[in-house]
This record gives structure tokens, C-alpha cells and sequence, in this order.
């Protein structure tokens, strides 16, 4: 056997490793934690120490609060190791008798993992109150060879931190002396301790305590009866101990063997319990005490399995609310309101300004000067009768802010609606991101940060990109333009003066700019499409396949694009201060199923089953345990 | 009637104002989750407040509770003196409950489920003035199903009036005995007894200190229940604390006693329920406090930008205000040659706005014509008026633009939904709404700054119309009139008889007119700027004081009602307490009995 618990303890250190590495990664699944996990405290506190090639075995003395575990303990001691008192929940920490020279051939630390070993000095020290778990322990001559024996704390008292105390040292355990008394055989906290128990296969002793002999004869093989059946435990011994105080505190109680059926032998057979003890065939029990706790670790709805499929069902989970919050983001914006034709013209304007050269430069920029005059007194006339006009960046900023508003609500609206689902998983983040205080904080982030933009400067980026590419598309129509635009120059006079006289002027001021410009009114078609865009500031109409009608391509494309950046700022901003790290998150929690350290787990899995748990001989061992 | 009987009556009636008012704040209904919650609980409370009450002269039901194995079922034997509920040495002996009772009681009046008892007849002293209830125990069972001994127990809890704890050596520190008797004891007295006395040691120094935290433990007895039935079986009386137990509940439960056991453990029930119900409020009430908080900042908002516009509206309607002025001016001076110098010009103003200018075209100038002028204007505009929708008018003429008004309620129905009032975010406004809410809202704000107004309007009427300026400009008003006057005198009396050529022609007359007017143009002038003059700061001023006033009502009136009402409420929950409170540490405590604390 001794090369199998080499093979099986590599496994399980794998094992072991692997499942604490997949811990870290699913840390996003906001799973329980792996510690406390019945699975994984056995894999640590009872395989992982355990599986050496030099076999020992764990005895504890464990029971409900005041039943006498401290007694029995000290009668196998054969004497007051640990102390007793009339009152509960005494015993707080557990006690370990070690045979001479373990403590030289083991480590005792990684044996009680948890645990914060100490020198046995007094028999009192165990009933002392410490709030980190404490272990003391002795080396005692009486003590067999390769045996640990340990008295816990009880598993049923109003002090919490005793069941946990307790609750670890049965998982290390390979023999439980159940302390047993006619009031609490059938508690419900002592029925739940032994059916884990029996689960990991552990080898129980019963012995029932403070026993009315020859009253409770009767009834003693009914108690065994119903604990065996509510637990699931199959005693190797059973024992019963008078109730008889003084023996008891002068460590002579003698131990009737019970045994079914045969109760006329029992007041016969008076037999020491710690004989038997030492007499248990310490390895199979080992073994089988072993190959009980990797069952219950591999246990497919109880052990790592079902963390794994807890992973998987998370992960899937996961990626669900992945993809509703990815829909979220993605929202449609046709609505978007348009960028002020003006601007785009303007900055166009200035683009072409910028093109031009030699005398045609010279020409056109003398008459934009004069036209600017004329303006300027046109504009003082205006603002004076009408009132200034707000400026059209002003206005567009204020029509995207509303847009934007909308957009945000709208986000909130289904956020509110994904909130009523309930999803446990985001809950606390979608109630956080709905509170008032976060609402606010986003309206005025989002508003500071679009008041920064500097929509001119934007553009101007875009336009000068977008007519750069125009220039370099095709050359031969912006060549076109420019003859028109030489050509422009020679009537520039006329232009200049009669649109304005002609009444263009009052249209708008950029009537006049724009007429002023050759390249919008000298290909006539265009010039009107221009003008009523500015005027009218709709979308320039009517396709044409000339040159003209290429540009317009180019107006448009810069219109489209305008709002495709605008709606990605939107969106960007709602990534940094609404959602923040929530689809980062959830995009790294659903691939945890797919990781290596899963996969690993998987394979770990897969290779102890088939190596350690399926030997012919062990399946009917372990049958006949769990059956 | 004796003064003790008097002190009984009092506090009776007592306790059933406080009932009363339970039942009156119950009766209400509110929009917030956690009073809701609160209401439900007190409203169950009632119901078995009720059975209390029905049964208040009813035998008490004391019965035991404990952990399986502790000798319940031995120790009810040895309290009746007989064999009446099966006693064993398997766990767990009883199963459904068994009520002993006297023959003659009657138990209809108990209000008990009969059918899920073992009801069995003794004719026992002790049984006179109770009913003895053996339960099943609470900790064999791993869970509440169906037909476990914890289910049958927790249903009969409720009917108890005095609750025997047994326990022994073993099981005095049970977790789940524990537990479950912290539910039980609520509304209970409490007897706690060490049973085994035969074969356990006295633990009951550690389990009166474990018991020490939640409950008063006047005693714990410690008895052997199996001696003490067979030394009343062979006739013998039973000694020690089993007797005194047996003494107790025999003949110092009496009549009178049941009342006041029943009373105590009502008061209880009810000071729980209360404190139940007020920690939960308190708890909440914080996201209540961010909401009133985020309300307030809200309409502060609002009133901010209102007194903004009022202000820049209010600089820039200089005609207006000298209007005003001129208008109070006048009427202080009453009829003087100058007030009608300036009532003409101010007739004229008048005259030239309402056919052009004067169309009132804002709220905030509607404001400034003034209360007086501004009704007899609006009456007579009434219909034009109410044709447009002039709400949506006002509401953009002072700044309030849909966008801060959606803005806020967006804001506001998060805090709504932190608070747990989302019933009220359900009543979300749309824009049209929003839009008349805060057209109330302005019209309220210009109801205060009118009134401003026309004090300042007052005010400055007054500093600067003084008598020594009225005089002043009378004088040099008269001076013209006179210096005419003196010639037109001179040359009708005078000149004429020098020689009639001498007689002002009439182009004189026409001149004097002219100048007459060019010279009352000139004062009127002088003397609105000095009117006007500083008029930049009083409107500061105003804006300033306006600033500092808080809207009575912002643009949320439910909301803000709601806070109010959760708040008196709360108020309310609190002072029931506190009475409750009062009345339970006044009530006289059957002191042999234990309770929760």
C-alpha cells in the first residue's frame, strides 16, 4: 500500500495546488470561499498531512457538552490528562497524547493544521478561553506507538467556536470514540457531527455513558439502533459505562463490551478500551479512513465536482449578465442631432482658404476682408433689432447635452429593469450605480466633461482629415474646383456686392460668406445645395455624379462620422463612471471554466478515480462502508 | 374600592390606550417599505394580543420546555402527582403535546388547538387555577418539517403563558435549547428548573450566570422529579425546592396572579414587537435623511436659478421701473403741479406700452408692474391670457428649462429608490407635468419677489420724494409758471395802458408752451434719473434676499409630504415605545417568576 499513498499523496498535492490556484482566478465568480468547505478542509487537514508512508492512527474522544468525554479520555490515558468539571462546554481546546519520539518522526503542526500547538503543562490549560484555536499536547509512555489520541471540545454547547474546534479535529481523525448518553443519542447537533462522520469513513467507538445498569440494558440496544440509523455510522465497538461518579473521577470505570443480541454476556465482558484501540488493524483502518475522506473530496455533488460544476454553472451565469450588459451599451444613435452645417462649412471654408495661392489667394482674401466689413455692419445692425443670436457650437452643445440626458436615462431605465430581475450576482453594484448620489455624480461628471470639449477644434480635426482624404481620393475633382475657384476670382466683385444688395444678406450671414466663396456658387448645383443646407440646415439633397456631387459625399461622410465619434465619447464616458471595471469583470469571471488550472482540476480528478478509488478490492470495501 | 384596586383600573386602561394607539397607527397605511414592514409585524401582534386579552381570566397554561431527555415529562407527573404523561428512557418519550387539566376546567375558554393535544383529566390540587402543557422538545429535530417535535412545539409556543425550562447537568448549555427559547421566552414567564437532582451535580451557579445576559432568574430549582412522585404516591409530601416549586404554581398562581401574569407577558410581547419595530425604522431612516437632503439641494437648485434670471430680467427692464416709481411717487405726493407734471408722463408711458412695448412679455415684468396694476391688467387680459398655455410661458421665462427639471427628478428617483420608496418613484412625472409643477413652483417664487418689489418700489418712492425735493422741484417748476404769469400780468395791466401795441402777441403764448413743456420734459428727466439711480444695487439686494429664502414647496410636493409623514410616523413608533416602556417598568411583576430581558 505504502506506493500507493506516494502516488495518491503527488495526486492529491496536485490536487491540492490546483484547487487553490482556481480559487485566486475564480475570485470574480464571488464564490464561498474554499476554506470551510467540507471537501476542502478533508483535503487539507486529513489527506495532504496524511498520507505518509509511516502510518499513525488519530483517535479522538468526541461528544456533546458534559457527557463525560474528558472521563473517558482520561481512562485511556490512563490518567488526568485533561480535566473535568461539573459544568459545560469545559474542554475549549483539544488535547493530544503522542507516543515518546512522534513529535521526532512527524510534523504535528501540518498534522493539526489550524490549530496553534502547545506543550501540555496542566491539566487545566485546555478549559482556559482563547480566541485562537489552541491544541495542546503530551508525550505520554502509555501512549502505542503510532497512535494520537485526542479529547475535543463538544459539538453541541452554546460556545460556536467549540464545533469548529471539534469539527477539525474529526476530519483528521481516523478512529471517533462517540461519547454517547441516553439524553442526547439522539440530538439533532450529534446526529449531524457523526452522519459527516460516517460519510468519511471514519472507524467509530461507541460508548455510552452514565448507563443505569441493569435498568437501561434494555434500552441500550435501541439507542444503537436509532443512532446507527439517523448517522449512518457502523460501530466496530460498542461500549457502556455506568453511571457511577465516583469511578469515574477516580479513572476506573470499567467498559462492558455491548454486543447485539447477547445481552446476558454483557455485565461478563469488562474489557479496556484502550486495549482494543491498540489492537485495531491500523492500516486497513488508515486506509480506509483515507479512502473515505478522498471519497467525500471527490464525492460528485459534494466534493470538488460540484465546486467545479458550481464554477461552470457561475461561469454561465456570468455570461449572461455579460451579454445583457453588453447590450446595454450598445444603443442606437440615428437620433443624434446634427453638427451646425455652418461650422462644417466654415471650417471647409478655411481649409480651402488655406489651399489657395498666387494671385487667386490674394483676390479672394481682398474681397472676404470687404465682405467681412459689410457684414459686420449688417451683424451691429441685427443684433441691435433682434438680439444676439446664440452662437451655433452653443446651440448644438446644448442639443447634445439633452441628447445625451436621454441616452443616460434610458441606460437607467433598463438598468432599473435588469435591477427587478434580481440578479444576485450584480445586485449590489446595480442598486450602487442606482442610487441618488451615483446619479448625480454621473450627470455632473458627464456635464463638466462636455462642457470641456472644444467642439470647434473637433471639427476642425475631422474636416481637415476628411478633406485631406478628399484631396488625395481624387485628384482630378479637386483640381476641378480650383480652376473653378481661379475662375471665381475674376467675377468675385460682382458676386460680392450683389448677393448681398440682392437681399442674401438678411437669409443669413453665411449667405453671404458662402456666396462670397467660389467654389460653393460657381458650380451652381452645389452652390444651391450649400445654401440651402446653411439656411435651412438640413442634409445637402440631391446626388449628382459630377464633382460636385463627389464632395458631398465627402460633407456627408464628415456629418456621419462627426456623430459616430460623438456617440463613442458617450459611451466611453459611461464606461469610466457608470459601469467602470463591471464588463471587464464579468468578461474575466466567464473564462474561468476554460482556465488551465480548471482544466487541471479536472485532470486531477479524473486520474485519482481511476487510479486510487477503483482497485477491485477497495470498491467492495468502501461498498460495504457506505452501504 | 381600595386604592391598589384604583392603581389596577389605571393601569388597565393603560395599557389599553396604549393598545389603542397601536391599533390606530397600524391602521394606517404608508408608502415606505420599512414602516410597512413594521405595521405587519405589530399588525400579527394584535391578533395574539387579542387571544390574550380574550383569555385574561383564563387558567394559566404553563408549560414546559427543554431539551429531549431532561425529565419534562417526569417532573409534569410529579407536579400532578401522577403517572399522566408517559415518561422513558428513549429519545424522544413525547411527541404531541399533553394538557392536563381539572375536570371542572374549561378549556373552550383557552382558545387552544384542542385536537392537537393528548388531553388527559386529573383531579389535582395544583390543576385548580392552571393547565399543565407537557411539549415535545426542540432538539431532536434537524429542521422544521412537518410533524416534527420542533413544529409541534413552535405552534404551541404562542399559547403559553408561564414556561417551566427544565434542563440538566448535561444539557443546561444546549445551543438549540438555547436558541429556540429565546423565541419562546418573548411574551413567557419563565421557571427554570435543574431536573436529576439524584444523579447530576448542582450546576446551577454556571447555568444562572450563562442565563445572566437575557434573562431574569429570580430561581432555578433543582429537584428529582422521580422521588418527589413517589413520596406522593405513598402519601408523603415532597420537601425541599421541588415543594416550593410545587407551592408556587399550587396556590401563589391564583386568581389574581393570572391577570397579572397575563398582563406582564402582553406588555411584553407588545415593548418587543415596538422595539423590534423602531431599531428596523431607525435603520432605514438614514436613506430618508439623503432624500430630504437631495429634495432640499433640489429645490435650491431651482431657487438659484430662478433668482439668477429674476435678477438679469430685473436689471433690464429699466422702463418699467421708473414706471413704478414714478407711479408711487405720485401717489404720495397726491395733486401738486409737479405729481400731475409726472402723472402726464407716466399716463403717457402707460398709454405707449399697452399699445406696444408693455405686453408684458415675462413673468418676472409681470412681477414688476405690480401687484395693483398687474391684476386690473390681468383681468382685462384673462381670456387672451388663458388661451395660451401660459404655464409652459412662465416656466421658461425664469430659467426652469425641462432639461433641470428632468434632470432632477432622475436624480431625486434614485435617492427615491435608496430609501425604499420606490412606490412613489412609480408616480414619475412626465415633462408636460414637470413643467406645471414648477410653473407653481415660480408662481409661488414671484408671489415673494413681488412683494419685494413693491417694497423696494415703496422704499425707494419714498427716500427719494422727500418734501424738501418735492419743493424743490415745485419751486423751480413755478418759477417758469410765475416768470410767464408775472409777464402776462405785467402786460395785460401795465403795458396795455402804456400803449395797447405793447400787448403780448400770441406767438408769446405758443413760445411759453413750448418751453413750458421743454422745461417739464427737463425736471421729469432729472427727476426720474434721480429715481432710478441706484437701482442696480437694490435689485442685488433683492436677489441676494430671495437667494437666503427657502421655496416652501419645491417641484416634488409628494416627495417632500411623504418625508414628512414617514418622519411624524416614526415619531409616532417612538413614543409608542416609549409608553409601552413606561407602562411595563410601572406594572407590578409577579416577582417569582424569571422573563426574557
Amino acid at each position: 500500500m505504502s506506493s500507493t499513498y506516494a502516488a495518491c499523496a503527488e495526486h492529491v498535492q496536485h490536487l491540492h495546488a490546483a484547487v487553490r490556484q482556481l480559487e485566486v482566478q475564480s475570485r470574480l465568480l464571488q464564490l464561498a470561499p474554499l476554506a470551510g468547505r467540507e471537501w476542502f478542509e478533508l483535503l487539507e487537514r486529513k489527506l495532504l498531512p496524511q498520507l505518509t508512508d509511516d502510518a499513525f492512527l488519530v483517535v479522538a474522544v468526541v461528544g456533546g457538552t458534559n457527557i463525560g468525554k474528558s472521563v473517558i479520555f482520561n481512562h485511556l490515558a490512563g490518567c488526568r490528562a485533561s480535566a473535568t468539571s461539573p459544568f459545560a462546554s469545559g474542554t475549549k481546546h483539544p488535547v493530544c497524547l503522542v507516543p515518546p519520539d512522534f513529535d521526532q518522526r512527524h510534523d504535528l503542526d501540518s498534522i493539526f493544521r489550524g490549530f496553534e500547538l502547545h506543550q501540555w503543562s496542566d491539566a487545566n490549560t485546555a478549559l482556559e478561553d482563547h480566541p485562537e484555536h489552541r491544541l495542546f499536547w503530551r508525550t505520554s509512555e502509555a501512549t502505542p506507538s503510532n497512535l494520537l489520541i485526542l479529547d475535543t471540545p463538544d459539538i453541541d454547547g452554546d460556545v460556536r467556536v467549540n464545533w469548529e474546534r471539534a469539527d477539525n479535529i474529526r476530519r483528521c481523525a481516523d478512529v471517533l470514540v462517540a461519547v454517547l448518553t441516553q439524553q442526547k443519542y439522539n440530538d439533532a447537533a450529534v446526529k449531524q457531527f457523526f452522519r459527516k462522520a460516517a460519510e468519511e469513513d471514519k472507524a467509530v467507538l461507541v460508548v455510552f455513558n452514565q448507563v443505569l445498569l441493569p435498568d437501561d440494558e434494555e434500552y441500550w440496544p435501541i439507542w444503537l439502533r436509532t443512532f446507527c440509523q439517523e448517522t449512518g455510522v457502523c460501530p466496530e465497538f460498542v461500549y457502556l459505562a455506568p453511571a457511577d461518579r465516583r469511578a469515574a473521577e477516580e479513572n476506573r470505570l470499567p467498559f462492558y463490551v455491548g454486543q447485539v443480541g447477547q445481552v446476558e454476556n454483557l455485565l461478563q465482558e469488562k474489557r479496556k478500551l484502550k486495549d482494543d484501540i491498540s489492537s485495531l488493524r491500523f492500516h486497513e483502518i488508515k486506509l480506509r479512513t483515507l479512502r473515505g475522506s478522498l471519497h467525500s473530496v471527490l464525492h460528485p455533488e459534494t466534493g470538488v465536482p460540484a465546486y467545479l460544476s458550481e464554477i461552470e454553472r457561475r461561469g454561465a451565469e456570468f455570461q449572461k449578465v455579460s451579454d445583457l450588459v453588453l447590450t446595454q451599451k450598445i444603443s442606437k444613435d440615428d437620433d443624434w442631432p446634427p453638427v451646425p452645417n455652418l461650422v462644417i462649412v466654415q471650417e471647409v471654408r478655411l481649409w480651402w482658404q488655406q489651399q489657395r495661392e498666387g494671385l487667386t489667394k490674394t483676390v479672394h482674401d481682398g474681397f472676404n476682408a470687404i465682405s467681412r466689413g459689410l457684414l459686420g455692419v449688417y451683424s451691429l445692425v441685427r443684433d441691435r433689432v433682434a438680439g444676439k443670436p446664440t452662437p451655433p457650437l452653443d446651440l448644438f452643445r446644448e442639443r447634445e447635452w439633452q441628447m445625451i440626458y436621454n441616452k443616460v436615462e434610458s441606460v437607467y431605465e433598463r438598468l432599473c429593469e435588469f435591477a427587478e430581475l434580481r440578479n444576485p450576482l450584480l445586485q449590489p453594484r446595480i442598486e450602487e450605480m442606482l442610487s441618488g448620489i451615483s446619479r448625480s455624480r454621473l450627470l455632473e461628471l458627464l456635464k463638466a466633461e462636455h462642457n470641456r470639449i472644444d467642439f470647434a477644434q473637433v471639427i476642425r480635426d475631422l474636416v481637415t482629415a476628411e478633406m485631406e482624404a478628399f484631396r488625395k481620393d481624387s485628384p482630378q475633382v479637386f483640381q476641378y474646383m480650383k480652376w473653378i475657384d481661379h475662375g471665381a476670382a475674376a467675377v468675385r466683385p460682382v458676386t460680392t456686392f450683389c448677393l448681398f444688395i440682392t437681399g442674401a444678406g438678411p437669409a443669413g450671414e453665411m449667405v453671404n460668406q458662402v456666396a462670397a466663396n467660389a467654389m460653393f456658387y460657381a458650380a451652381a448645383e452645389l452652390a444651391g445645395g450649400t445654401v440651402a443646407a446653411t439656411v435651412g440646415e438640413s442634409a445637402i439633397s440631391g446626388a449628382a455624379s459630377t464633382g460636385a456631387g463627389l464632395f458631398e459625399a465627402h460633407f456627408r461622410r464628415l456629418h456621419i462620422r462627426f456623430t459616430a465619434e460623438r456617440t463613442h465619447w458617450l459611451h466611453r464616458m459611461l464606461a469610466e463612471h457608470l459601469y467602470r471595471a463591471i464588463p471587464d469583470e464579468l468578461q474575466a469571471a466567464t473564462v474561468v471554466p476554460q482556465s488551465a488550472a480548471f482544466q487541471k482540476v479536472r485532470d486531477t480528478i479524473v486520474v485519482l478515480e481511476s487510479e486510487v478509488l477503483a482497485s477491485p478490492g477497495d470498491t467492495q470495501n468502501s461498498e460495504a462502508n457506505h452501504g | 374600592m381600595g386604592d391598589s384596586e384604583l392603581a389596577q383600573i389605571e393601569l388597565f386602561a393603560e395599557i389599553d390606550e396604549l393598545l389603542r394607539r397601536v391599533r390606530e397607527f397600524v391602521g394606517t397605511e404608508s408608502a415606505w417599505e420599512p414602516l410597512g414592514h413594521c405595521r405587519a409585524i405589530l399588525r400579527r401582534l394584535l391578533g395574539r394580543v387579542e387571544t390574550l386579552r380574550i383569555r385574561l381570566e383564563a387558567p394559566l397554561v404553563v408549560a414546559t420546555f427543554g431539551g429531549t431527555g431532561v425529565g419534562k415529562s417526569s417532573l409534569v407527573n410529579a407536579l400532578v402527582g401522577r403517572e399522566s404523561s408517559r415518561t422513558g428512557r428513549q429519545r424522544p418519550t413525547t411527541t404531541l403535546p399533553v394538557l392536563i387539566a381539572h375536570p371542572d376546567t374549561n378549556l373552550d375558554g383557552l382558545g387552544l388547538p384542542l385536537n392537537e393535544f393528548e388531553v388527559a383529566r386529573i383531579d389535582s390540587p395544583i390543576l385548580r387555577d392552571i393547565v399543565v402543557v407537557d411539549c415535545p422538545d426542540p432538539d431532536t429535530s434537524e429542521g422544521e418539517t412537518s410533524g416534527s417535535n420542533l413544529t409541534r412545539l413552535r405552534k404551541m409556543l404562542p399559547h403559553c403563558d408561564v414556561l417551566l425550562f427544565v434542563s440538566t447537568q448535561q444539557k443546561y448549555r444546549s445551543a438549540r435549547v438555547g436558541d429556540e427559547l429565546q423565541q419562546a421566552a418573548e411574551g413567557c414567564r419563565l421557571l427554570f428548573v435543574q431536573t436529576h437532582a439524584d444523579q447530576d451535580s448542582d450546576i446551577r451557579e454556571d447555568w444562572r450566570r450563562q442565563l445572566a445576559d437575557k434573562y431574569a432568574v429570580p430561581e432555578v430549582f433543582f429537584v428529582d422529579s422521580l422521588s418527589a412522585l413517589q413520596d406522593q404516591q405513598v402519601g408523603r409530601r415532597p420537601s425541599g425546592d421541588f415543594a416550593r416549586l410545587q407551592d408556587l404554581l399550587t396556590s401563589r398562581i391564583a386568581a389574581s396572579q393570572r391577570i397579572q401574569v397575563r398582563r406582564a407577558n402582553l406588555l411584553d410581547l407588545i415593548h418587543a414587537a415596538l422595539l423590534h419595530c423602531r431599531e428596523h425604522v431607525t435603520g432605514n431612516l438614514p436613506a430618508i435623511d439623503r432624500l430630504e437632503v437631495a429634495l432640499g439641494e433640489q429645490s435650491q437648485k431651482l431657487h438659484d436659478a430662478m433668482t439668477q434670471r429674476l435678477r438679469e430680467e430685473l436689471v433690464a427692464s429699466q422702463s418699467l421701473w421708473e414706471r413704478r416709481l414714478l407711479t408711487a411717487v405720485t401717489e404720495r405726493w397726491g395733486a401738486s403741479p409737479f405729481s400731475s407734471i409726472l402723472r402726464v408722463y407716466s399716463g403717457l408711458g402707460n398709454l405707449l406700452a399697452s399699445a406696444s412695448l408693455w405686453r408684458a412679455r415675462s413673468s418676472v415684468q409681470m412681477a414688476l408692474i405690480g401687484v395693483v396694476q398687474g391684476t386690473r391688467w390681468l383681468s382685462s387680459k384673462q381670456q387672451e391670457r388663458e388661451a395660451e398655455s401660459n404655464l409652459q410661458r412662465v416656466a421658461s421665462s425664469l430659467g426652469l428649462e425641462d432639461d433641470l427639471l428632468r434632470e432632477s427628478q432622475f436624480v431625486l428617483n434614485g435617492f427615491l429608490r435608496d430609501a425604499k420608496l420606490t412606490q412613489l418613484s412609480s408616480g414619475t412625472k412626465t415633462v408636460q407635468e414637470l413643467r406645471q409643477e414648477a410653473a407653481r413652483v415660480e408662481s409661488q417664487f414671484l408671489g415673494d419677489a413681488g412683494q419685494r418689489i413693491d417694497g423696494i418700489v415703496e422704499e425707494v418712492a419714498k427716500q427719494r420724494s422727500g418734501p424738501l425735493i418735492r419743493a424743490w422741484y415745485e419751486v423751480l417748476l413755478f418759477s417758469f409758471v410765475g416768470f410767464v404769469l408775472y409777464r402776462i400780468v405785467k402786460s395785460f395791466f401795465w403795458d396795455s395802458l402804456e400803449s395797447p401795441d405793447k400787448i403780448l402777441p400770441t406767438h408769446f403764448y405758443v413760445n411759453a408752451g413750448v418751453i413750458f413743456v421743454i422745461w417739464a420734459s427737463l425736471l421729469v428727466m432729472l427727476f426720474t434719473r434721480r429715481l432710478r439711480r441706484g437701482l442696480q444695487k437694490q435689485v442685488d439686494q433683492l436677489a441676494a434676499g430671495l437667494a437666503r429664502q427657502r421655496i416652501q414647496q419645491g417641484l416634488f410636493p409628494a416627495w417632500e409630504e411623504a418625508c414628512r409623514d414617514i418622519r411624524a410616523e416614526c415619531q409616532m413608533l417612538e413614543g409608542l415605545a416609549a409608553s409601552a416602556h413606561l407602562v411595563r417598568e410601572r406594572i407590578a411583576l409577579p416577582t417569582q417568576f424569571g422573563a426574557a430581558r
